[in-house]
């Protein structure tokens, strides 16, 4: 009886730590999102400082990265000034979108005119956005192509390695090197 | 003359809100929840009834930046919006399923509080009772023997039959009248000693 109750828990133990160790390896950053692979939720919504709305179907048939971000979050203010360089750089190539989550638009004003603003920044109405994008935290950025699909979902600061790969999965071969 | 003059002034002011007409007007729309799941299946909520089946609805999704709380439980934002959302939803007529279809659609299974009864997540349901089962199983078998052990040791033919002897006392002599004090309490024998026993009359056995 000893023997095979020893047995039975060892191997159900080596199931948990098999599941355990293969979880060990994945990176938490890179969450897949049940909107990977299908069309980004369509939205219009207003500029902060102009309220002008830019809508998402206005700019298919061109890459979009769309970032969720507030001034509240630390790790937005570290990757900022990474997201500004890239959309310039590739501003004929991909079109750079920042969406506020549950922040003032006082706030985020002064937050652009501060640290510069080199694409529209959106303001949500009432998180309705942010619940289709399936946000939880910020920052999360959506990779969406040319066709309007989403391609990829990462979540946490972007790193210039991390927003190259996933520039990589929605813009033509060659753009970036 | 005065009626010219209205005319003009009618033709300044239509002029006036054309012009204002030019001016981008901001339209803002959120995304299309009908894209998703299609249009409205139940009846359009309101009141007290609408209330009531938000808290319902909310209490079936999990706040997605809390440990472990319903969206009715929280009072983060983001739970806020989502119980906003749902009541919403409730209102222009869609029904708890389409709701909680929607939220899962962006959030995924784990948005849900309770895994729904489909796949891999029969296991969740099913485990516990297997575990329970296993678990009786293993109590039952372990009650059925600890029964039997008992009574196995209190029968004196089985004593005999292994060659214990009950009225043994221990070498140390310090122990001896706490041994024969348990013995007379556990057995009922005076003063410790097996009344049958040759050593009842006082000689200490070794």
């Amino acid at each position: 009886m000893n023997k095979n109750v020893l047995i039975v828990g060892g191997s159900l133990a080596a199931v948990l730590v098999l599941f355990l160790f293969l979880g060990l390896g994945k990176d938490p950053r890179r969450v897949q999102s049940p909107l990977v692979g299908r069309s980004a939720p369509a939205f219009a919504l207003a500029q902060v400082g102009t309220g002008s709305p830019i809508a998402l179907d206005g700019l298919k048939g061109k890459p979009v990265v769309v970032n969720f971000w507030a001034t509240w979050c630390v790790p937005c203010h570290e990757e900022n000034p990474l997201l500004l360089q890239t959309a310039a750089q590739l501003r004929d190539h991909v079109q750079f979108l920042g969406i506020v989550f549950e922040d003032e638009e006082d706030r985020i004003l002064s937050f652009l005119r501060q640290n510069g603003s080199g694409y529209p920044t959106l303001m949500d109405d009432h998180g309705k956005t942010a619940i289709a994008y399936g946000v939880g935290g910020v920052p999360e950025t959506f990779f969406i192509d040319a066709n309007g699909t989403i391609v990829s979902k990462f979540e946490g600061a972007l790193t210039s390695d991390a927003i190259g790969r996933e520039l990589r999965k929605i813009l033509p071969e060659g753009v970036i090197r | 003359m005065i009626r010219a003059a209205g005319v003009l002034v009618v033709i300044l002011f239509s002029m006036a809100a054309l012009a204002d007409g030019e001016t981008p007007v901001v339209s803002i729309t959120t995304p299309d929840v009908e894209r998703v799941v299609g249009p409205p299946r139940g009846e359009r909520l309101a009141g007290e009834a609408l209330e009531e089946k938000t808290h319902q609805v909310s209490a079936q999704l999990r706040c997605p930046v809390c440990q472990g709380l319903s969206v009715n439980d929280s009072p983060a934002p983001m739970a806020i919006n989502m119980k906003n959302q749902v009541r919403d939803l409730l209102a222009r007529g869609y029904d708890q399923q389409q709701i909680v279809d929607y939220f899962e659609s962006s959030y995924g299974e784990f948005v849900r509080l309770s895994p729904a009864l489909r796949g891999v997540n029969w296991l969740v349901w099913i485990a516990p009772l297997i575990a329970l089962l296993v678990g009786g199983g293993v109590v039952w078998i372990a009650i059925g023997r600890m029964r039997a052990k008992p009574s196995e040791q209190l029968s004196s033919e089985g004593i005999e039959a292994a060659g214990i002897d009950r009225d043994r006392l221990p070498d140390d002599d310090a122990l001896i009248p706490y041994v024969l004090r348990v013995r007379e309490l556990a057995y009922g024998w005076p003063g410790g000693r097996m009344p049958s026993s040759p050593d009842a009359s006082g000689e200490e056995p070794r």
